[in-house]
């Protein structure tokens, strides 16, 4: 065996440097300037930082390197995957700038910025190792910031979300160490092999790191703590958790299913998988019905749409793939709209527009933002003219070419059950209701109006200039 | 010029959804200025045909627009239906109201000018948003959005997946306007399930019309007017272009299931409006039973049946417009819509009264208006190819139409006048004006219907198909 780490390659790994640096950066300047600087200087640095990455990130665009001995490999795979981590981070930052909220400092955003690290060395990360490194990276500031508010709710989210979460890491890396057991390496290249169909040791290691990634993609069975963990935390936080840890977690999901799966067991091995992301799509849509809160409820809503994106994986074809990521960047700008639009409604701790309530009536109170909420809603429904829809058709050629019906069958249910649970939002905004909330809603900060115009053109422009990847492959090296 | 077509109903109801302001007069002008304008449009842009490229994988798919045989009279319906219904709202809050019949109208002129599947099922679901939404403001019940919204997004899914599945396998779906047998083999059947129960649920047939009834009498009376009259023809146009044009062997398999349902239709629509005790019912009910003909229509491939069943598409889409508005102009002046308490129309509003016997006898078929000959030719039609039976229930159905038709009309515009209910003022000359040229319409389709009968024989397309096999990979 020999060491992974004997070449280091700092150049591929300059934008999570960068994204890194920021982060201290918003912490010195804080600690040196706190008397005079207001927390909008630590957001504009942070915001400006994350907008570097993305470009440096996109300068990656078409490269095709190995670095760490293949721990961690630059490719449009990581880049894409990148930048849709980098965009849940814009979108969290953004709602930051809501106003309040006192306890969202620079050491919130410094959490929050190295949390999006973990996220991006996900995007790339091709050794058993690496996807450790990242998967901790990413949720160690995530346990933190999930108790920033003062709130009972978030605190029992926090511990909730560290338990779980850990337990969830300790069966990936169970998984881990027998592949490792296996294969005799670290890299998820060297599992693609014949050899490992007949190993037990792979059998069982390749189950529990499967089982490990379903916990952190909050698929059923393995979901109930996603919806508590959202309502306790901040909504910022929350709408960074729905896209960032989706993101990279499907983008280590698809990594493995793809590139670390000889033929002959990939089949086998990924079906519980399938039938646990139909699953997904039917209980997280139903649960969407009984929700009053509506980070709960797009807590929910994320359980089905981690469930559409998997259904387009389905037969592990390289069409399915693109899709796949085409359907996440665009789940991950109709979210952040919708999470952009409650921000909009609130100030600070108080949360207003997190408060299913307090959509009563809006369509008479704040037309606008009424009806931004709804062309989200129907959006993540997958009505058009939003790319939503264009998404879902997409998936379901996939699903269906590949010969999975009754996923693409489960998938046309679940959207059915869907369109209910979002209407009901959308019927309690424009329904005449006499019992309307007399709060004084909304913040005047325009970052969360920036972060929702950008969210709307975007939403509507990918449906008519499908930006489909493309060359995705090779995965590992 | 065709992009207009669609962009300006719809830009125009946008920006009245944003404007400020309740003004009656404004609102109607300018509503009924761009539904006129569409139909010059669609007139001036008859033969034209714009193409963009839109997805090459999974399969090629284009913004195709171009204007067919049977598309044309429908849009020529939508326009005009639009106009009488845009001239016809008398609501205190008439901005949003004119704004989502404009919507509408944007939508649906999409839907009818799609040469391609994909975007066909896009303006499909699309078109649902502005119903709606006015079912949710203006609807008395909840349960109404709830119904119409799920049955037809369910239908609307299913489109999708047969879309999906029809571009996978064909390459392309940039196909209406061309004919022939496209799919094959053992996914067709599935396909085609998927095309026609979408397309039933929306015209509706039983068993798929539960949302209809309720939603037509929901909806404010301008609304229910362009729903129910060109609506509900989606599904028909669909299974013109789609099913009968590149299904063909599909349907010829599966006619018998259609026949029996569009039969069932027939009967339990006409029976089941015969016991109505809400007018609006009555002619949602009997909506049910006639798009049953034409599904039976359909499901024969009779040559003469379907230009039949054309004419009968633009015949019905006039007298339930007219219907609805002359029903909702009864409600306004009754505030009721009750069979049991309305009587006597007639010694109050006479206009209004001769305004809704014309439409009500189109509809049970007298000679001379256009309901007739659809239903002749139609009928002649089946007996042609040789289903007596389903032609003898067809007719039986006409004779259950005489009797509900008189029994609404014996309700409302005979018997003395009902001293408890208000007494209004006869039909103005707009709301005159609103419902004529619909019975105008009926009227010269009664005596001249080779404008469309000769439309009808080719409306199924005739171009042969055409297929991409060049889907790239990546």
């Amino acid at each position: 065996m020999t060491l992974p780490f004997t070449h280091v390659d700092w150049a591929a790994i300059a934008p999570l440097e960068v994204l890194a640096a920021t982060g201290l950066l918003v912490l010195l300047l804080d600690l040196v300037l706190r008397p005079f600087a207001p927390r909008a200087l630590s957001l504009g640095i942070a915001i400006l930082g994350t907008i570097a990455t993305a470009v440096m990130i996109g300068q990656q665009y078409g490269t095709n390197v190995a670095a760490f001995n293949g721990g961690y490999i630059v490719g449009n795979f990581s880049v894409l995957f990148g930048g849709v981590v980098l965009l849940g981070t814009l979108g969290a930052l953004a709602l930051m700038g809501r106003g309040g909220g006192d306890r969202e400092s620079a050491g919130t955003i410094a959490l929050l910025l190295w949390s999006a690290c973990g996220a991006l060395l996900l995007a790339g990360a091709s050794t058993t190792m690496t996807v450790f490194l990242g998967i901790e990276l990413l949720s160690l500031s995530l346990y933190c910031l999930c108790g920033l508010a003062d709130r009972a709710s978030a605190r029992e989210a926090a511990l909730k979300y560290l338990l779980l979460s850990s337990t969830a890491s300790a069966v990936l890396l169970f998984g881990m160490a027998l592949l490792f057991g296996a294969s005799g390496s670290v890299s998820l290249a060297a599992l693609a092999t014949p050899a490992m169909v007949g190993n037990p040791l792979f059998w069982m290691g390749s189950g529990f790191f499967l089982v490990g990634i379903a916990f952190k993609l909050s698929l059923v069975p393995f979901h109930a703590w996603a919806p508590d963990v959202y309502e306790g935390a901040p909504l910022p936080i929350t709408a960074f958790m729905t896209v960032v840890t989706k993101a990279a977690t499907i983008a280590i999901f698809a990594r493995f299913a793809y590139a670390a799966l000889p033929s002959g067991a990939s089949q086998m091995l990924l079906l519980p998988i399938w039938i646990v992301a139909g699953i997904s799509m039917i209980v997280g849509n139903v649960g969407m019905l009984a929700q009053h809160d509506l980070k709960r409820l797009l807590g929910y809503s994320g359980i089905a749409q981690v469930g559409y994106i998997l259904a387009a994986l389905a037969g592990t074809t390289r069409l399915g793939l693109r899709y796949a990521f085409f359907y996440l960047a665009v789940y991950a700008v109709m979210n952040l709209g919708a999470f952009a639009v409650a921000a909009a409604l609130s100030t600070g701790d108080a949360e207003e527009g997190a408060k299913l309530e307090t959509y009563r009536g809006l369509g008479a109170r704040r037309p606008l933002l009424a009806a931004a909420m709804t062309f989200f809603l129907l959006a993540l429904a997958g009505l058009p003219p939003t790319a939503g829809f264009l998404g879902k058709i997409l998936i379901l050629a996939a699903t269906a070419g590949s010969g999975y019906l009754w996923l693409a069958a489960l998938l046309l249910v679940g959207t059915a059950i869907s369109l209910y649970a979002y209407a009901k939002v959308i019927m309690a905004m424009y329904r005449p209701d006499h019992r309307v909330r007399t709060v004084e809603l909304g913040t005047s900060a325009p970052l969360p109006w920036v972060s929702l115009a950008l969210c709307l053109v975007a939403t509507i422009a990918f449906t008519f200039y499908p930006l489909l990847p493309t060359g995705l492959f090779p995965l590992v090296k | 010029m065709l992009l207009a077509l669609v962009l300006l109903p719809i830009l125009a109801g946008s920006a009245m959804l944003l404007s400020r302001g309740e003004d009656r007069r404004v609102y109607r002008g300018i509503g009924v200025v761009v539904a006129l304008a569409t139909l010059a449009i669609a007139i001036a842009a008859r033969s034209d045909d714009w193409s963009v490229p839109w997805l090459r994988a999974p399969f090629v798919a284009n913004f195709h627009l171009g204007i067919g045989t049977l598309a044309f009279w429908l849009i020529a319906l939508l326009a005009l239906c639009t106009a009488c219904a845009v001239l016809a709202v008398d609501s205190a809050r008439p901005r949003a109201l004119v704004g989502q019949l404009l919507l509408l109208e944007g939508t649906m002129l999409g839907l009818f000018i799609s040469r391609d599947l994909l975007l066909f099922a896009f303006f499909y679901d699309l078109m649902l948003v502005p119903v709606f939404f006015v079912l949710l403001e203006r609807g008395e019940h909840p349960r109404d959005a709830w119904r119409y919204i799920i049955y037809n997004f369910a239908g609307g899914l299913l489109l999708l997946f047969a879309t999906a599945a029809f571009g996978v396998l064909h390459g392309t779906t940039d196909v209406i306007g061309t004919a022939g047998n496209a799919i094959s083999g053992t996914w067709a059947p599935w396909i085609f399930w998927g095309f026609a129960i979408a397309f039933l649920v929306k015209t509706p047939a039983f068993p798929l019309h539960t949302w209809m009834p309720n939603t037509y009498a929901s909806l404010p009376a301008p609304v229910a007017a362009v729903v129910g009259a060109v609506q509900s023809k989606a599904g028909l146009y669909g299974f013109f272009v789609i099913a009968l044009a590149l299904m063909p062997q599909e349907v010829a398999r599966y006619s018998g299931t259609l026949i029996v349902l569009g039969s069932i239709s027939l009967l339990y629509g006409a029976v089941a409006a015969l016991v109505q005790t809400d007018a609006k019912r009555v002619v949602a009910y009997s909506s049910l039973s006639h798009l049953g003909l034409i599904v039976i229509a359909i499901a024969t491939q009779q040559p003469l049946a379907l230009a039949g069943a054309a004419l009968y598409i633009i015949a019905h889409g006039l007298f339930t417009a007219a219907l609805f508005i002359g029903l909702g102009y009864v409600e306004e002046r009754e505030e009721t819509r009750s069979l049991a308490r309305l009587r006597g129309i007639g010694a109050k509003n006479p206009r209004l009264a001769g305004a809704l016997t014309i439409a009500g006898l189109a509809m049970l078929g007298l000679p001379g208006l256009a309901g007739f000959v659809g239903e002749l030719v139609i009928i002649t039609g089946i007996v042609q190819s040789g289903n007596i039976a389903v032609a003898v229930v067809a007719v039986i159905s006409v004779v259950l139409a005489s009797a509900y038709v008189l029994r609404l009309f014996q309700g409302i515009v005979n018997g003395p006048v009902v001293h408890d209910l208000p007494v209004r003022r006869d039909l103005s000359w707009r709301e005159g004006i609103a419902i004529a040229p619909l019975l105008l319409a009926l009227l010269y389709l009664g005596v001249n219907p080779h404008a469309v009968l000769a439309g009808g024989a080719v409306a199924i397309p005739r171009a042969p198909l055409s297929s991409t096999s060049g889907v790239s990979t990546p």
